[in-house]
Protein backbone atom coordinates (compact mmCIF):
# COMPACT_ATOMS: atom_id res chain seq x y z
CA UNK A 1 0.00 0.00 0.00
CA UNK A 2 2.77 2.14 1.16
CA UNK A 3 4.89 1.70 -2.36
CA UNK A 4 1.72 2.29 -3.94
CA UNK A 5 1.30 5.38 -2.82
CA UNK A 6 5.33 6.25 -3.31
CA UNK A 7 4.74 5.41 -6.67
CA UNK A 8 1.38 7.19 -7.71
CA UNK A 9 3.13 10.16 -5.78
CA UNK A 10 6.21 10.06 -7.85
CA UNK A 11 4.93 9.45 -11.20
CA UNK A 12 2.52 12.37 -10.73
CA UNK A 13 5.18 14.28 -10.08
CA UNK A 14 7.31 13.10 -13.13
CA UNK A 15 4.43 13.56 -15.29
CA UNK A 16 3.56 17.08 -14.53
CA UNK A 17 7.41 18.22 -14.47
CA UNK A 18 7.41 16.34 -17.87
CA UNK A 19 4.32 17.81 -19.03
CA UNK A 20 5.18 20.92 -18.32
CA UNK A 21 8.84 21.03 -20.01
CA UNK A 22 7.17 19.45 -23.10
CA UNK A 23 4.89 22.50 -22.96
CA UNK A 24 7.71 24.57 -22.19
CA UNK A 25 9.72 23.48 -25.39
CA UNK A 26 6.94 22.92 -27.69
CA UNK A 27 6.16 26.65 -26.86
CA UNK A 28 9.48 27.75 -27.33
CA UNK A 29 10.18 26.04 -30.59
CA UNK A 30 6.95 27.17 -31.81
CA UNK A 31 5.89 30.16 -34.09
CA UNK A 32 3.54 32.84 -32.52
CA UNK A 33 0.63 31.37 -35.10
CA UNK A 34 1.40 28.28 -33.20
CA UNK A 35 -1.17 25.89 -31.64
CA UNK A 36 0.21 26.48 -28.03
CA UNK A 37 0.09 30.69 -29.14
CA UNK A 38 -3.51 29.89 -30.32
CA UNK A 39 -4.70 27.94 -27.56
CA UNK A 40 -3.37 31.04 -25.52
CA UNK A 41 -5.14 33.22 -27.68
CA UNK A 42 -8.18 31.17 -27.06
CA UNK A 43 -8.01 31.32 -23.40
CA UNK A 44 -7.75 34.75 -23.27
CA UNK A 45 -10.52 35.84 -25.93
CA UNK A 46 -12.79 33.33 -23.39
CA UNK A 47 -11.83 34.92 -20.18
CA UNK A 48 -11.02 38.47 -21.22
CA UNK A 49 -14.86 39.44 -20.22
CA UNK A 50 -14.46 37.56 -16.90
CA UNK A 51 -11.13 39.91 -16.52
CA UNK A 52 -13.32 42.65 -17.45
CA UNK A 53 -16.28 41.86 -15.31
CA UNK A 54 -13.51 40.82 -12.19
CA UNK A 55 -11.80 43.91 -12.87
CA UNK A 56 -15.08 46.46 -12.85
CA UNK A 57 -16.03 44.46 -9.11
CA UNK A 58 -12.72 44.26 -7.92
CA UNK A 59 -12.04 48.03 -8.91
CA UNK A 60 -12.92 49.44 -4.93
CA UNK A 61 -11.12 46.63 -3.29
CA UNK A 62 -7.63 47.93 -6.43
CA UNK A 63 -8.89 51.72 -5.15
CA UNK A 64 -9.00 50.86 -1.58
CA UNK A 65 -5.16 49.28 -1.53
CA UNK A 66 -4.67 51.78 -3.92
CA UNK A 67 -5.32 54.95 -1.78
CA UNK A 68 -2.81 53.32 1.66
CA UNK A 69 -0.20 52.96 -1.55
CA UNK A 70 -0.31 56.54 -2.57
CA UNK A 71 -0.90 57.96 1.22
CA UNK A 72 2.42 55.90 1.92
CA UNK A 73 3.98 57.32 -1.59
CA UNK A 74 2.61 60.86 -0.93
CA UNK A 75 4.62 60.80 2.48
CA UNK A 76 8.01 59.90 0.81
CA UNK A 77 7.26 62.66 -1.81
CA UNK A 78 6.19 64.73 0.66
CA UNK A 79 9.60 63.92 2.89
CA UNK A 80 11.31 64.35 -0.68
CA UNK A 81 10.28 67.65 -1.58
CA UNK A 82 10.99 69.15 2.18
CA UNK A 83 14.64 68.01 0.96
CA UNK A 84 14.01 69.82 -2.26
CA UNK A 85 12.83 72.51 -0.31
CA UNK A 86 15.54 72.77 1.58
CA UNK A 87 17.94 72.10 -0.64
CA UNK A 88 16.58 75.50 -3.03
CA UNK A 89 16.08 78.23 0.15
CA UNK A 90 19.23 79.35 0.35
CA UNK A 91 19.06 79.22 -3.78
CA UNK A 92 15.76 81.22 -3.68
CA UNK A 93 17.72 83.73 -0.88
CA UNK A 94 20.91 84.18 -2.91
CA UNK A 95 18.91 84.92 -5.90
CA UNK A 96 16.01 87.33 -4.03
CA UNK A 97 19.03 89.23 -2.59
CA UNK A 98 20.72 89.60 -5.64
CA UNK A 99 17.25 90.66 -7.81
CA UNK A 100 17.16 93.32 -4.74
CA UNK A 101 20.42 94.39 -5.32
CA UNK A 102 19.75 94.37 -9.08
CA UNK A 103 16.68 96.36 -8.69
CA UNK A 104 18.46 99.28 -6.62
CA UNK A 105 20.93 99.35 -9.49
CA UNK A 106 19.08 100.27 -11.51
CA UNK A 107 17.17 102.78 -9.51
CA UNK A 108 20.42 104.63 -9.05
CA UNK A 109 21.25 104.17 -12.95
CA UNK A 110 17.77 106.31 -13.36
CA UNK A 111 18.96 108.84 -10.72
CA UNK A 112 21.94 109.15 -12.05
CA UNK A 113 20.29 109.83 -15.84
CA UNK A 114 18.12 112.16 -13.86
CA UNK A 115 21.05 114.64 -13.31
CA UNK A 116 22.57 113.23 -10.12
CA UNK A 117 25.45 112.25 -12.25
CA UNK A 118 26.78 115.74 -11.79
CA UNK A 119 27.83 115.05 -8.00
CA UNK A 120 30.06 112.08 -8.70
CA UNK A 121 28.42 109.62 -7.18
CA UNK A 122 30.59 106.55 -5.55
CA UNK A 123 28.50 103.53 -5.31
CA UNK A 124 28.90 101.94 -2.33
CA UNK A 125 27.23 99.12 -0.39
CA UNK A 126 25.79 98.81 2.86
CA UNK A 127 28.30 96.37 4.77
CA UNK A 128 26.93 97.41 8.66
CA UNK A 129 23.70 98.72 9.83
CA UNK A 130 23.35 99.40 13.28
CA UNK A 131 21.66 97.25 15.76
CA UNK A 132 20.01 100.13 17.80
CA UNK A 133 16.40 101.09 16.79
CA UNK A 134 17.58 104.11 18.16
CA UNK A 135 20.81 104.93 16.20
CA UNK A 136 20.06 105.35 12.33
CA UNK A 137 23.60 104.50 11.25
CA UNK A 138 24.78 102.27 8.31
CA UNK A 139 28.21 101.65 7.72
CA UNK A 140 29.73 101.65 3.76
CA UNK A 141 32.73 100.11 1.82
CA UNK A 142 33.68 103.31 0.62
CA UNK A 143 35.87 105.57 2.49
CA UNK A 144 38.33 108.74 2.10
CA UNK A 145 40.28 107.22 -1.17
CA UNK A 146 37.02 107.50 -2.87
CA UNK A 147 36.87 110.54 -2.69
CA UNK A 148 34.18 110.21 0.68
CA UNK A 149 34.31 112.87 2.96
CA UNK A 150 32.06 113.81 5.95
CA UNK A 151 28.89 115.59 5.15
CA UNK A 152 28.78 113.93 1.72
CA UNK A 153 24.43 113.28 1.06
CA UNK A 154 24.08 109.57 0.64
CA UNK A 155 21.02 108.25 -1.96
CA UNK A 156 19.61 105.53 -3.22
CA UNK A 157 17.34 104.78 -5.92
CA UNK A 158 14.08 105.94 -4.42
CA UNK A 159 15.58 109.11 -2.94
CA UNK A 160 17.60 110.61 -0.45
CA UNK A 161 19.34 108.34 2.97
CA UNK A 162 21.50 110.39 4.48
CA UNK A 163 25.02 111.33 4.97
CA UNK A 164 28.23 110.23 5.70
CA UNK A 165 29.49 111.59 9.43
CA UNK A 166 32.42 109.88 9.65
CA UNK A 167 35.16 108.51 6.92
CA UNK A 168 38.12 105.94 7.20
CA UNK A 169 40.28 104.69 4.11
CA UNK A 170 38.56 101.36 4.11
CA UNK A 171 34.56 102.66 4.79
CA UNK A 172 32.58 105.62 5.95
CA UNK A 173 29.52 105.87 8.09
CA UNK A 174 26.68 107.10 7.10
CA UNK A 175 23.30 108.98 9.75
CA UNK A 176 19.69 108.21 7.80
CA UNK A 177 17.99 111.13 7.29
CA UNK A 178 15.22 109.44 10.77
CA UNK A 179 18.30 109.41 13.31
CA UNK A 180 17.71 112.35 15.85
CA UNK A 181 20.99 114.19 14.85
CA UNK A 182 19.66 115.09 10.81
CA UNK A 183 18.32 117.75 9.54
CA UNK A 184 17.43 118.36 5.64
CA UNK A 185 16.83 121.37 4.27
CA UNK A 186 13.33 120.50 2.17
CA UNK A 187 10.31 121.87 0.58
CA UNK A 188 6.84 120.66 -0.67
CA UNK A 189 6.87 119.31 -4.09
CA UNK A 190 4.06 121.83 -5.36
CA UNK A 191 5.23 125.06 -3.59
CA UNK A 192 8.07 126.91 -2.68
CA UNK A 193 7.89 127.38 1.02
CA UNK A 194 10.51 125.48 2.49
CA UNK A 195 11.32 123.82 6.31
CA UNK A 196 13.22 121.20 7.79
CA UNK A 197 13.04 117.92 7.72
CA UNK A 198 14.09 116.04 11.12
CA UNK A 199 13.20 112.93 12.27
CA UNK A 200 9.64 112.86 14.47
CA UNK A 201 10.33 112.58 18.15
CA UNK A 202 9.16 109.27 19.62
CA UNK A 203 8.75 108.19 16.02
CA UNK A 204 12.20 107.43 14.60
CA UNK A 205 10.61 105.83 11.39
CA UNK A 206 8.38 109.01 10.50
CA UNK A 207 9.91 112.18 9.81
CA UNK A 208 9.04 116.08 10.36
CA UNK A 209 9.04 118.91 7.70
CA UNK A 210 8.96 121.79 10.07
CA UNK A 211 9.15 125.50 10.31
CA UNK A 212 7.00 125.96 7.21
CA UNK A 213 5.16 129.73 6.59
CA UNK A 214 2.09 129.12 8.71
CA UNK A 215 -0.04 129.61 5.40
CA UNK A 216 1.64 126.78 3.46
CA UNK A 217 -0.74 124.44 2.40
CA UNK A 218 0.06 120.83 2.42
CA UNK A 219 -1.80 118.37 0.65
CA UNK A 220 -1.61 114.50 1.76
CA UNK A 221 0.75 112.52 -0.84
CA UNK A 222 2.41 115.42 -2.18
CA UNK A 223 6.29 114.89 -2.08
CA UNK A 224 8.68 116.49 -0.24
CA UNK A 225 11.80 117.08 -1.72
CA UNK A 226 15.35 118.78 -0.70
CA UNK A 227 15.57 122.80 -1.48
CA UNK A 228 18.88 122.33 -2.33
CA UNK A 229 19.41 126.13 -0.92
CA UNK A 230 22.14 128.26 -2.01
CA UNK A 231 22.71 131.43 0.12
CA UNK A 232 25.86 131.93 0.55
CA UNK A 233 28.22 130.15 3.60
CA UNK A 234 24.74 128.36 4.60
CA UNK A 235 24.43 126.25 1.43
CA UNK A 236 22.50 123.25 1.46
CA UNK A 237 24.60 120.06 1.71
CA UNK A 238 21.91 118.33 0.02
CA UNK A 239 21.38 118.43 -4.39
CA UNK A 240 18.01 120.46 -4.86
CA UNK A 241 15.41 117.76 -5.91
CA UNK A 242 15.84 114.98 -4.12
CA UNK A 243 13.16 112.82 -3.37
CA UNK A 244 12.88 112.96 0.60
CA UNK A 245 9.34 111.32 1.54
CA UNK A 246 5.41 112.19 0.91
CA UNK A 247 3.34 114.07 3.19
CA UNK A 248 0.98 112.30 5.55
CA UNK A 249 -0.66 114.69 7.44
CA UNK A 250 -0.62 118.53 8.37
CA UNK A 251 -0.22 120.12 12.18
CA UNK A 252 -1.59 123.50 12.75
CA UNK A 253 0.76 125.21 14.98
CA UNK A 254 1.00 129.10 16.11
CA UNK A 255 3.82 130.52 14.53
CA UNK A 256 4.64 127.49 11.92
CA UNK A 257 3.33 125.28 10.48
CA UNK A 258 4.91 121.68 9.75
CA UNK A 259 3.98 118.36 8.24
CA UNK A 260 4.47 115.19 8.76
CA UNK A 261 6.11 113.19 6.17
CA UNK A 262 6.62 109.41 5.57
CA UNK A 263 9.91 108.51 4.27
CA UNK A 264 10.20 106.78 0.81
CA UNK A 265 13.41 105.47 0.88
CA UNK A 266 13.14 102.21 2.57
CA UNK A 267 15.65 102.66 5.06
CA UNK A 268 15.12 99.37 6.77
CA UNK A 269 16.45 97.49 3.45
CA UNK A 270 19.43 99.26 1.96
CA UNK A 271 22.30 97.18 0.00
CA UNK A 272 23.58 99.57 -2.50
CA UNK A 273 23.75 103.34 -2.11
CA UNK A 274 25.20 106.81 -4.10
CA UNK A 275 27.35 108.95 -2.18
CA UNK A 276 27.25 112.40 -3.63
CA UNK A 277 31.01 113.53 -3.50
CA UNK A 278 30.40 116.74 -4.86
CA UNK A 279 28.24 118.87 -2.88
CA UNK A 280 25.32 121.13 -3.96
CA UNK A 281 27.54 124.33 -2.99
CA UNK A 282 30.11 122.82 -4.13
CA UNK A 283 32.00 124.00 -7.73
CA UNK A 284 31.50 121.11 -9.37
CA UNK A 285 27.93 121.27 -8.67
CA UNK A 286 27.49 125.36 -9.09
CA UNK A 287 29.04 124.60 -12.66
CA UNK A 288 26.65 121.83 -13.61
CA UNK A 289 24.15 124.30 -12.66
CA UNK A 290 25.39 126.80 -15.26
CA UNK A 291 25.61 124.53 -17.74
CA UNK A 292 22.34 123.24 -17.64
CA UNK A 293 21.31 127.25 -17.74
CA UNK A 294 23.00 128.26 -20.51
CA UNK A 295 21.65 127.77 -24.45
CA UNK A 296 21.11 124.26 -25.93
CA UNK A 297 23.60 125.22 -28.51
CA UNK A 298 26.47 126.38 -26.05
CA UNK A 299 25.32 123.71 -23.12
CA UNK A 300 26.44 120.87 -25.54
CA UNK A 301 29.79 122.23 -26.71
CA UNK A 302 30.82 123.77 -22.64
CA UNK A 303 29.24 120.18 -21.62
CA UNK A 304 32.71 117.99 -21.63
CA UNK A 305 34.43 121.32 -20.53
CA UNK A 306 32.03 121.66 -17.34
CA UNK A 307 32.59 117.99 -16.38
CA UNK A 308 36.43 117.98 -16.48
CA UNK A 309 36.15 120.98 -14.28
CA UNK A 310 33.65 119.54 -12.02
CA UNK A 311 35.73 116.17 -12.13
CA UNK A 312 38.85 118.35 -11.02
CA UNK A 313 36.75 120.37 -8.28
CA UNK A 314 35.50 117.00 -6.83
CA UNK A 315 38.98 115.85 -6.92
CA UNK A 316 39.53 119.07 -4.46
CA UNK B 1 -3.43 12.51 3.42
CA UNK B 2 -2.84 9.53 1.46
CA UNK B 3 -6.02 8.24 -0.60
CA UNK B 4 -7.07 9.86 -4.18
CA UNK B 5 -8.73 13.63 -2.90
CA UNK B 6 -12.27 14.05 -2.70
CA UNK B 7 -14.22 15.72 -5.22
CA UNK B 8 -15.25 18.25 -2.79
CA UNK B 9 -11.94 19.09 -2.08
CA UNK B 10 -10.77 19.25 -5.84
CA UNK B 11 -13.66 21.23 -6.40
CA UNK B 12 -12.32 23.79 -3.33
CA UNK B 13 -8.91 24.13 -4.82
CA UNK B 14 -10.10 24.57 -8.22
CA UNK B 15 -12.58 27.31 -7.08
CA UNK B 16 -9.86 28.90 -4.95
CA UNK B 17 -6.85 28.91 -7.46
CA UNK B 18 -9.63 30.41 -10.56
CA UNK B 19 -10.42 32.74 -7.92
CA UNK B 20 -7.15 34.17 -6.40
CA UNK B 21 -5.23 34.07 -9.68
CA UNK B 22 -8.20 36.83 -11.23
CA UNK B 23 -7.81 38.57 -7.63
CA UNK B 24 -3.93 38.87 -8.45
CA UNK B 25 -4.38 39.65 -11.70
CA UNK B 26 -6.98 42.28 -11.04
CA UNK B 27 -5.95 43.76 -8.06
CA UNK B 28 -3.20 42.70 -6.57
CA UNK B 29 -0.83 42.95 -9.56
CA UNK B 30 -1.92 46.49 -9.55
CA UNK B 31 -1.13 47.28 -6.08
CA UNK B 32 2.80 47.65 -5.57
CA UNK B 33 3.83 47.93 -2.31
CA UNK B 34 7.34 49.14 -1.78
CA UNK B 35 7.42 49.28 -5.12
CA UNK B 36 6.90 45.99 -6.28
CA UNK B 37 3.73 43.29 -6.39
CA UNK B 38 2.98 41.02 -3.97
CA UNK B 39 2.38 37.72 -5.73
CA UNK B 40 -0.37 35.15 -3.80
CA UNK B 41 0.55 32.41 -6.56
CA UNK B 42 3.24 30.63 -5.17
CA UNK B 43 1.74 31.17 -1.22
CA UNK B 44 -1.56 29.21 -2.37
CA UNK B 45 0.25 26.19 -4.13
CA UNK B 46 2.43 25.77 -0.92
CA UNK B 47 -0.44 26.12 0.94
CA UNK B 48 -2.67 23.67 -0.50
CA UNK B 49 0.65 21.57 0.02
CA UNK B 50 0.88 22.15 3.40
CA UNK B 51 -2.60 21.02 3.98
CA UNK B 52 -3.61 18.89 1.03
CA UNK B 53 -0.04 16.73 0.87
CA UNK B 54 2.41 16.36 -2.17
CA UNK B 55 0.51 15.41 -4.79
CA UNK B 56 -2.50 17.75 -4.53
CA UNK B 57 0.18 20.33 -3.99
CA UNK B 58 2.18 19.36 -7.46
CA UNK B 59 -1.53 19.11 -9.38
CA UNK B 60 -2.61 22.17 -8.03
CA UNK B 61 1.07 24.32 -8.64
CA UNK B 62 0.83 22.88 -11.83
CA UNK B 63 -2.75 23.56 -12.64
CA UNK B 64 -2.19 27.97 -11.06
CA UNK B 65 1.00 28.04 -13.08
CA UNK B 66 -0.72 27.11 -16.39
CA UNK B 67 -3.63 29.24 -15.47
CA UNK B 68 -1.11 32.16 -15.03
CA UNK B 69 0.51 31.11 -18.40
CA UNK B 70 -2.27 31.14 -20.30
CA UNK B 71 -3.99 34.50 -18.81
CA UNK B 72 -0.57 36.37 -18.88
CA UNK B 73 0.06 34.98 -22.36
CA UNK B 74 3.54 33.91 -20.37
CA UNK B 75 5.43 31.01 -21.74
CA UNK B 76 3.62 28.44 -21.35
CA UNK B 77 4.57 25.59 -18.88
CA UNK B 78 7.55 27.88 -17.22
CA UNK B 79 5.17 28.59 -14.27
CA UNK B 80 3.99 25.14 -14.41
CA UNK B 81 7.08 23.53 -13.84
CA UNK B 82 8.23 26.11 -11.16
CA UNK B 83 5.24 25.87 -8.83
CA UNK B 84 4.52 22.13 -9.55
CA UNK B 85 7.93 21.76 -7.63
CA UNK B 86 6.91 24.02 -4.96
CA UNK B 87 3.48 22.52 -4.16
CA UNK B 88 5.33 19.26 -3.74
CA UNK B 89 8.02 20.34 -1.87
CA UNK B 90 5.33 21.63 0.84
CA UNK B 91 3.02 18.78 0.32
CA UNK B 92 6.62 16.65 1.32
CA UNK B 93 7.37 18.81 4.27
CA UNK B 94 4.05 18.73 5.80
CA UNK B 95 3.95 14.26 4.83
CA UNK B 96 7.42 14.53 6.58
CA UNK B 97 7.51 16.55 8.90
CA UNK B 98 3.86 17.36 9.88
CA UNK B 99 5.06 21.44 11.38
CA UNK B 100 2.38 22.89 13.73
CA UNK B 101 4.20 25.59 14.86
CA UNK B 102 2.88 28.91 14.84
CA UNK B 103 5.38 30.17 12.41
CA UNK B 104 5.00 27.17 10.12
CA UNK B 105 2.89 28.96 7.43
CA UNK B 106 5.08 32.37 7.48
CA UNK B 107 8.12 30.34 6.84
CA UNK B 108 6.79 28.02 4.07
CA UNK B 109 5.36 31.11 2.43
CA UNK B 110 8.36 33.15 2.78
CA UNK B 111 10.37 29.98 1.38
CA UNK B 112 7.65 29.14 -1.67
CA UNK B 113 7.86 33.01 -2.67
CA UNK B 114 11.87 32.92 -2.47
CA UNK B 115 11.87 29.61 -4.62
CA UNK B 116 9.08 30.90 -6.89
CA UNK B 117 11.04 34.33 -7.50
CA UNK B 118 14.50 32.39 -7.71
CA UNK B 119 12.90 29.40 -9.74
CA UNK B 120 11.26 31.96 -12.38
CA UNK B 121 14.56 34.10 -12.92
CA UNK B 122 16.85 31.02 -13.42
CA UNK B 123 14.28 29.58 -15.64
CA UNK B 124 13.92 32.57 -17.91
CA UNK B 125 18.00 32.68 -17.68
CA UNK B 126 18.09 29.41 -18.79
CA UNK B 127 15.82 29.97 -21.82
CA UNK B 128 18.57 32.69 -22.55
CA UNK B 129 16.75 36.28 -21.59
CA UNK B 130 18.92 39.03 -22.17
CA UNK B 131 19.41 40.34 -18.78
CA UNK B 132 22.44 40.61 -16.37
CA UNK B 133 22.31 39.06 -12.66
CA UNK B 134 22.67 42.48 -11.01
CA UNK B 135 21.78 44.11 -7.73
CA UNK B 136 18.58 45.00 -8.60
CA UNK B 137 17.33 41.78 -9.51
CA UNK B 138 18.43 40.47 -6.32
CA UNK B 139 16.71 43.61 -4.71
CA UNK B 140 13.78 42.90 -6.07
CA UNK B 141 13.84 39.08 -4.82
CA UNK B 142 14.49 40.24 -1.25
CA UNK B 143 11.76 42.38 -1.63
CA UNK B 144 9.36 40.31 -3.24
CA UNK B 145 9.97 37.80 -0.75
CA UNK B 146 9.74 40.15 2.13
CA UNK B 147 6.22 41.40 0.93
CA UNK B 148 4.61 37.70 -0.02
CA UNK B 149 6.20 36.63 3.58
CA UNK B 150 3.63 39.42 5.26
CA UNK B 151 0.83 38.64 3.16
CA UNK B 152 1.55 34.82 3.73
CA UNK B 153 -0.53 35.04 7.70
CA UNK B 154 -3.75 36.05 5.86
CA UNK B 155 -3.36 33.99 2.69
CA UNK B 156 -2.89 30.96 5.28
CA UNK B 157 -5.99 31.89 6.48
CA UNK B 158 -8.01 32.11 3.71
CA UNK B 159 -6.85 28.69 1.98
CA UNK B 160 -7.01 27.04 5.19
CA UNK B 161 -10.45 28.42 5.78
CA UNK B 162 -11.46 27.26 2.34
CA UNK B 163 -9.97 24.04 2.29
CA UNK B 164 -11.01 23.00 5.88
CA UNK B 165 -14.06 21.13 5.12
CA UNK B 166 -13.27 19.38 2.14
CA UNK B 167 -10.01 17.60 4.27
CA UNK B 168 -10.18 14.37 4.87
CA UNK B 169 -8.96 14.95 8.77
CA UNK B 170 -7.54 17.67 10.36
CA UNK B 171 -3.42 17.53 10.59
CA UNK B 172 -3.47 18.98 13.88
CA UNK B 173 -6.60 16.59 14.96
CA UNK B 174 -4.73 13.74 14.11
CA UNK B 175 -1.53 14.84 15.85
CA UNK B 176 -3.69 15.24 18.60
CA UNK B 177 -5.11 11.75 18.49
CA UNK B 178 -2.31 10.31 17.95
CA UNK B 179 -0.41 11.64 21.32
CA UNK B 180 -3.12 10.86 23.64
CA UNK B 181 -3.29 6.84 21.81
CA UNK B 182 -0.01 6.20 21.20
CA UNK B 183 3.47 6.23 23.47
CA UNK B 184 2.37 6.35 27.09
CA UNK B 185 1.04 9.97 26.58
CA UNK B 186 -2.56 9.44 26.56
CA UNK B 187 -3.93 9.69 30.15
CA UNK B 188 -5.82 6.88 30.84
CA UNK B 189 -2.47 4.80 29.56
CA UNK B 190 -0.81 7.24 32.88
CA UNK B 191 -3.98 6.11 34.85
CA UNK B 192 -2.91 2.61 35.06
Amino acid sequence: MYDKTVRRRRAVLALLVVLSLLLLTAYFGESGGGSLHGVQRTFLTAVSPIQDGANKALKPVRDLFGWFGDTVHAKGQRDQLRKQIDQLRPELIAAQSEKRTYQQLLALYHLNRLGVSAYHPVTATVVGKSPNIWYSTVTIDKGSPDGVRVNDPVVNGEGLVGKVVAVEPDGAQVDLITDSSMGVSARIGASNATGIVQPKVGNPNDLLLQYLPANTHANKGEYVVTSGTVSGRDDSLYPPGLLIGQVTSENEESAYKSVNVHPIANLHNLDVVEVLTARAGGTAANLKTLIAALPVGQSSEVTAQGEQLASTGAGG
Amino acid sequence: MTGAPSAGLLARVGALAVVLVFFQIGVVSEVPVFGINADLTPLLVAFVGLLAGSTLGAACGFAVGLLVDLALLQTLGLTSLVFTLIGYWAGRLRELRDPQAGLTPLLVGAAAAAAALVGYSLMEFLLGVDAPVSLDLLRQIVLGTVVDTIVAVPMWAIVRRTLEGGLPEDPRRRRRRRAYTTGGLSPLSKAR
